[in-house]
């Protein structure tokens, strides 16, 4: 009897239960229909769909951010194995280009420097015959340089040598084809030569790599050290007013009547590329006049 | 739980689907996610959490990526019923014949969007073509199995916890 109540109530258990499950199915479905046709019928992005929307968007946002580092991680990664190859092609490219910025800056300072001669030689009075420097001497006593100009160019010993700084020296000897040019700063050279500012005149006696040394002025001459050395124009070398060098030291000892000058050269010996000879036959002059030479 | 870590797992798969997927090369395929968890919610899920669970799945899709809204949440609707009534007590049920009725049931569901598409937005939409629904559908195929794979282990974990906390009742010893 127990029993047989037992399994009433149980049925009656189970049946309420299938009732609560399909009422909750059918209101369900009824708020899923509901949103559905308010949706669709509707068509209006409405609170609920902006919740959702702001709920999704924030994670999204996160995912996107981390596949794109990741991208730009791999991306970055890849590159990497081109950097090298790129690396050696541009080493290359800049090792061509800068030898041929060299060869550019080295063309474009000759263009210089043979514009500066040029200038140099429409100014000259005289027709002067242009010279290339072939070699040079570096020895102390005997400072030289040989030009490829000689006797069949009517270059004679004793023509004076210029460059548009200044006195270079005089050749002192010839062959057919070149000729020796003793250099101005040669410790065996002597040029009469004087003060621009006030006339005072001197021997500019060469002193090699330290230039000149101007000697034979009084120590009361008036002299400081920027002056200008110019040739004096005795002894018809050298004609008056070439440009030799500025006084760079002045030594005045306690004893004897001069002063000892040093003069920094104007022509930088070292650099010589061009010189120009003056065709002017200075031994004529100096037969003429009965002036031996000094040198 | 199961309602909710599946409903977790279905926000989840939405978001890659709207953005790590789109980010691949289109070559690589597109998977669609979120119709391959509503076939399996349909395989293993009761009427009442599995209507809410495509429902709300099927809502937040229409909200990320849906023009016409409703019409995502009534493809998942349908998608859900069709299969859950077809495989409801049938031999269709049984895991050989899942995958492939993943296939027909997703060529379908793609033809009837086509469909209301086409009644909504004719001017806009493209020729239909059976080579790239196909292609689509022969990707979604092959994109369920590891799927399925996951989700059916995780279903599983969760039953089997759930059994586990569950006190086993002691028969009553006869008075």
């Amino acid at each position: 009897m127990r029993k047989k109540t037992k399994t009433i109530q149980g049925r009656r258990g189970r049946s309420a239960f299938t009732t609560i499950r399909v009422l909750l199915l059918i209101a369900i479905l009824f708020i899923v229909g509901l949103l559905l046709l308010a949706s669709m019928l509707g068509g209006r992005f409405g609170t609920l769909h902006q919740l959702t929307l702001d709920l999704v968007g924030p994670m999204q946002s996160a995912v996107t951010s981390s596949v794109s580092g990741v991208a730009t991680l791999k991306n970055d990664y890849v590159a990497l194995w081109n950097v090298r190859e790129d690396n050696k092609r541009l080493q290359s490219l800049v090792n061509k280009y800068l030898e041929e910025l060299g060869e550019y800056r080295e063309g474009y300072s000759t263009y210089l420097y043979l514009e500066e001669l040029l200038a140099f030689k429409e100014k000259l009075s005289f027709q002067p015959l242009a010279a290339r420097v072939v070699g040079k001497d570096p020895t102390y006593w005997f400072q030289t340089i040989v030009v490829d100009r000689g006797r069949k160019d009517d270059v004679l010993e004793g023509m004076v040598v210029l460059a548009p700084a200044g006195v270079v020296g005089q050749v002192i000897q010839t062959s057919e084809n070149y000729s020796k040019v003793l250099l101005a700063n040669a410790p065996s050279s002597a040029i009469d030569a004087m003060i621009q500012k006030n006339r005072t005149r001197g021997i500019l006696k060469g002193a090699g790599e330290h230039g000149f040394i101007l000697q034979y002025v009084l120590k009361n001459a008036d002299v400081a050290e920027g002056d200008y050395i110019v040739t004096a124009g005795i002894g018809g070398v050298f004609p008056a007013g070439i440009p030799l060098g500025r006084v760079s030291r002045i030594h005045k000892k306690r004893r004897g009547m001069f002063q000892e000058i040093e003069v920094q050269p104007h022509v930088d010996f070292q650099k010589l590329e061009f010189v120009f000879i003056d065709p002017t036959d200075r031994r004529k002059i100096l037969d003429s006049t009965n002036l031996s030479p000094r040198r | 739980m199961l309602f909710f870590l599946f409903w977790v797992l279905g926000l989840v798969l939405i978001v890659l689907q709207t953005t790590l997927l789109q980010s691949l090369p289109a070559w690589l395929g597109r998977p669609d996610f979120v119709f391959i968890l509503v076939t399996f919610v349909a395989y293993r899920f009761a009427w009442i959490p599995g209507i809410a669970l495509v429902f709300s799945l099927g809502w937040i899709l229409d909200v990320v990526a849906g023009i016409y809204l409703g019409l995502y949440p009534l493809m998942c609707l349908l998608t859900f019923v069709i299969l859950k009534l077809l495989t409801n007590k049938s031999p269709v049920k049984e895991s050989t014949y899942q995958i492939p009725l993943v296939g027909v049931s997703y060529f379908l569901a793609q033809m009837f969007l086509y469909l209301v598409y086409s009644l909504a937005l004719p001017e806009d939409l493209p020729e239909w073509s059976w080579g790239l629904t196909l292609q689509r559908t022969a990707l979604l195929v092959v994109a369920s199995i590891p799927l399925f794979l996951l989700f059916s282990s995780l279903h599983e974990y969760v039953l089997k916890r759930r059994l586990r906390a569950k006190p086993l009742r002691r028969p009553r010893k006869p008075m």
